[in-house]
């Protein structure tokens, strides 16, 4: 083992669990690069950084976690954008980006096992030559981990149609915040005796346990998909004819929007393809299954667009047009950059049937912060995404994003819908969980956290409001008090 | 102390709700000493504190078809019964979500939301009793689970009363949502044993423009050739709805042809639909003969597949013991599942029913013969399940024989889970006592 530069005992200990070079990091400078996640607002040091490369790693640096009162979390590409991997107690840090094994497929049962820290993109790439893939796809899926996405319950463009991460999960081996093992379903077959614990692990935002397998369920590949562009001069037009498709009994398996700021920076930055400067919302449509009954979708769903005064509407004409469109699309956030300094994104939820009514109110939030917020959205299921706009060195700016950012999320809240529909709560949305939740119903929920995580050592200070007031209180009292 | 005492005790704290006691029909247990029948979420509410305060314990059921369902007594002191709360409480049909009190009975819910052609994406037993709670609360699910999933595909939000009386929602009414712990999931299955469920909130689906069911039939009985032809199914592009798997007495029953038949329905816009039957028929061995149904033929079949576990509502005509199991297996196992459970008839002297999902690995199977023999075919079936690393579920037995056969099985080794999750919500056991899993 390599001399260690410190006088930790824990570290040194860590460092005897976690074997083979590089395994270990725990000096500021190697720090830095996981003082946060994809939310970079909020930063803090973690105490070390370990790379188990197995199940019994991992369990073995969380019994010495659990067993010397040292906070812990897991953390896959660290591409989550509401900061659950951010060690805001100064965590050890899990990471299992080692934990990257495609273990088995099993096309027959229709079902492929992974480590946690394999990356979402390379499954479908790894199984595509057998017709077969991975359905949830987030934008990020060309780096974030099937880990990420189970704590995360990750959406995508296409769960429209096929569903979140939760609805592909179909057993899990977990390492528990005392360093129990288990394995739940880990065959895949469906409905295990007993509470639906796959259920709830799956989007808990690595506060319950830490996976370190994943049976997945996988898809055939549609005989055929078609993708249609439709451009309109007024967002109400493009808001209408998003209902009107549902409406119309079709289900896309992706149905996304963009408003104006949107399109202007998606063409300023590294995918452009070319939209109008001068629309106001644009549609992203696309059908799949079998080929005998997607002409006749395709072309109900022209109709509608042009019934709704779609200034130009365009189907895809081969393979490379249609992924030219999909890149331009899941860079959308990060082409943000390309027109501000700084972007805040949000994740709010709202039945679809109040979309002009809060596009509208995000519109009057942007002129009372005086930021410009861009939205693109899987318009689809509701789950709309405003990206503030601000300028991190403007004093005061970074304050005011965030507010706006809250405020949206109000509105979500208002119309009946919820603060997120796929980034999770993290820290940046654990005081909106007021917005929707009361007390009593965010202490239900805590409870449920207290059976998996008593010492609430894993990943503390994520997912609920603080400083909680009644809730918090009734864990306090059961602690031993210190003299 | 007495049923008169209870009952009018319990009449004097709630004097607008229903009750009713006396005797019942008893041989599948779950009943109530009294029975109350309350027609709002505060009286439900009132009830359980009133319940949990006193040291009462609580029986729950909708219209009462999972009567045989698990759970070792008799009679609780309550039951409380939900069939009286019922009806729409929203309904967006832009939106496509549907939220419904608990006690809305299943076929009632879907002919509603027909005529917005939409539909919940469930089809769970004997849809004109069970309630839509009910449904819920035991995850019940149909052959069309490969095409649309199950309960907790479809549930996106919840209101529950916990035995302390407290009101909590869970999720939310929009189809996308990560806010918080997913606690929909704990209720779904978990037999009433943490909360009533008095609102559902449901994402809907398009009624399909079109369906069509292809029977195929195998005279040789070959399972091999089954298997081999399924999985060819299984990979070419079509997109069946359900892909279900008949032992030959049920499907003489349920088409008149003794012979293991595969229930292939389609579900899509017409010229679809019409394309898979076409390629269904490229695909087919030679020697297996195809039936198709439509419109009324098609309806009637689902319809009398649906009917074919026991009924706890309704008092058997049998005279001789009746069961219902339910198997998860992994997709392909459920050939051998289906054929193990076809032999169980020679060797116990039984009539055998059964189906399994060929594209989800869930099968049921109804046993009718003597009691011994139900109990020893049950055991023998469970042992074959679990050397497939499946699980066997009693869906229906008598009271007695729940005594004598595990209902659910060992428990897993995470059990301790599931008895802390118990112990946060039910500490003093109120509700549906050892209903569930390793007597929660």
């Amino acid at each position: 083992m390599p001399k260690l530069k410190t006088k930790d005992k824990h570290i040194k200990k860590l460092a005897e669990i976690v074997k083979g070079p590089n395994s270990i990091l725990y000096l500021k400078e190697d720090l830095l690069a996981y003082d946060c996640d994809g939310f970079t607002i909020h930063k803090h040091l973690p105490k070390a950084v370990v790379f188990p490369k197995d199940t019994e790693e991992v369990a073995a640096i969380v019994k010495y976690c659990d067993a010397n009162n040292l906070p812990f979390l897991a953390r896959g590409a660290g591409t989550g954008l509401s900061g659950g991997a951010i060690p805001l107690n100064g965590e050890v840090i899990i990471s299992l980006v080692r934990m990257k094994r495609l273990i088995s497929v099993d096309t027959e049962n229709r079902r492929a096992v992974v480590e946690p820290g394999f990356v979402n993109l390379k499954l479908t790439n790894s199984i595509s030559d057998r017709g077969y893939y991975y359905a949830p796809d987030p934008s990020s899926q060309y780096c974030c981990t099937i880990g990420g996405n189970v704590a995360e319950n990750a959406g995508g463009a296409h769960c429209l149609k096929y569903g979140v991460t939760t609805n592909h999960i179909l057993g899990l081996e977990v390492v528990l915040p005392n360093g129990e093992i288990i394995e739940i379903s880990s065959d895949g077959i469906p409905d295990a005796p007993g509470y639906d614990l796959l259920g709830i692990l799956t989007g808990s935002e690595g506060t319950l346990g830490i996976v370190t397998k994943i049976t997945v369920r996988i898809l055939k590949n549609p005989e055929e998909k078609q993708t249609v562009l439709a451009y309109f001069d007024k967002v109400s037009d493009g808001s209408h004819a998003v209902s009107d498709i549902i409406s119309a009994g079709i289900v896309p398996a992706a149905l996304e929007m963009m408003d104006k700021i949107a399109i202007e920076a998606v063409e300023a930055a590294a995918f452009p393809v070319g939209h109008p400067k001068d629309i106001e919302a644009l549609l992203l449509i696309e059908v799949d299954g079998v080929s005998a009954g997607i002409d006749e979708q395709i072309n109900q769903i022209l109709e509608v667009c042009k019934r709704r005064n779609v200034r130009e509407v365009k189907v895809a004409q081969d393979e490379q047009e249609r992924g030219r469109w999909w890149a331009n699309r899941k860079t959308g956030f990060g082409a943000m950059g390309a027109i501000s300094p700084d972007y805040l994104v949000q994740d709010g939820v709202i039945p679809r049937s109040k979309l002009p009514e809060v596009l509208g109110r995000i519109n009057q939030i942007s002129e009372e912060f005086g930021l410009r917020i861009a939205n693109i959205f899987h318009a689809g299921d509701g789950n709309l995404h405003p990206l503030v706009l601000f300028d991190a060195k403007k004093p005061g700016d970074t304050d005011k994003a965030l507010k706006a950012g809250s405020a949206c999320l109000k509105v979500c809240a208002d119309v009946g819908g919820s603060i997120t529909g796929e980034h999770g709560v993290g820290i940046e949305k654990k005081e909106e969980m007021r917005f929707i939740f009361s007390d009593e119903e965010i202490m239900a929920q805590t409870n449920v956290r207290e059976v998996f995580n008593p010492n609430n050592l894993l990943n503390a200070g994520k997912l609920f409001p603080t400083p909680g007031r009644c809730i918090e209180m009734k864990s306090d009292v059961n602690e031993p008090l210190s003299s | 102390m007495l049923v008169e005492e209870a009952f009018l005790q319990l009449q004097e704290q709630f004097p607008d709700v229903e009750m009713k006691y006396g005797k019942t029909d008893n041989y599948l247990g779950n009943s109530g000493l009294v029975r109350v029948y309350p027609s709002s979420e505060q009286q439900i509410s009132a009830i359980l504190k009133y319940a949990n305060e006193n040291g009462k314990t609580v029986s729950v059921e909708g219209n009462g078809t999972k009567r045989g369902f698990g759970g070792l007594t008799e009679t609780a002191d309550i039951l409380v019964s939900l069939s009286r709360y019922k009806g729409i409480v929203e309904h967006t049909v832009g939106d496509m979500t549907v939220t419904v009190k608990s006690g809305t009975v299943f076929r009632e819910l879907q002919g509603f939301l027909a005529k917005y052609n939409q539909q919940v994406s469930l089809d769970p037993s004997w849809p004109e009793d069970a309630t839509i709670g009910g449904v819920i609360a035991s995850n019940d699910s149909g052959p069309k689970r490969l095409g649309y999933g199950s309960a907790r595909d479809a549930v996106i939000g919840l209101r529950v009363v916990y035995p302390d009386g407290s009101i909590i929602r869970t999720g939310g009414k929009v189809v996308k949502n990560v806010a918080g712990y997913d606690t929909n999931k704990l209720f779904i299955g978990s037999m009433g044993t943490i909360g009533i469920i008095t609102e559902i909130t449901l994402k809907l689906r398009p009624s399909p423009k079109a369906e069509s069911l292809s029977l195929l039939s195998f005279p040789d009985a070959n399972l091999k050739e089954i298997h081999s032809f399924v999985v060819d199914l299984l990979d070419s592009m079509i997109e069946p709805i359900s892909l279900e798997l008949l032992n030959p007495k049920l499907s003489k029953n349920l088409t008149g042809t003794e012979q293991y038949t595969l229930v292939v329905g389609f579900e899509d816009v017409k010229s679809s639909v019409d394309y898979q039957i076409n390629k269904l028929k490229d695909l087919k061995p030679q020697n297996s003969e195809l039936n198709i149904l439509q419109d009324e033929e098609l309806r009637a079949f689902w319809d009398r597949l649906s009917c074919m576990i026991p009924n706890g509502k309704r008092v058997s005509s049998s005279n001789q013991t009746e069961a219902c199991v339910k198997i998860g297996v992994k997709n392909l196992d459920v050939v051998q599942v289906i054929r193990e459970s076809d032999l169980l008839q020679d060797s116990f002297n039984l009539k055998v029913s059964a189906h399994g999902g060929l594209g989800h690995g869930i099968c049921q199977v109804n046993l009718l013969g003597a009691q011994e023999d139900v109990a020893l075919a049950i055991s023998r079936l469970r042992e074959v399940v679990e050397s497939y690393h499946g699980y066997l579920i009693a869906k229906h037995l008598s009271l007695a024989l729940r005594h004598k056969i595990d209902v659910w099985g060992d428990k897993p080794t995470y059990f301790f889970l599931f008895e802390g999750i118990k112990k946060k919500i039910d500490p003093n056991r109120v509700l549906n006592e050892k209903r569930f899993v390793g007597g929660i």
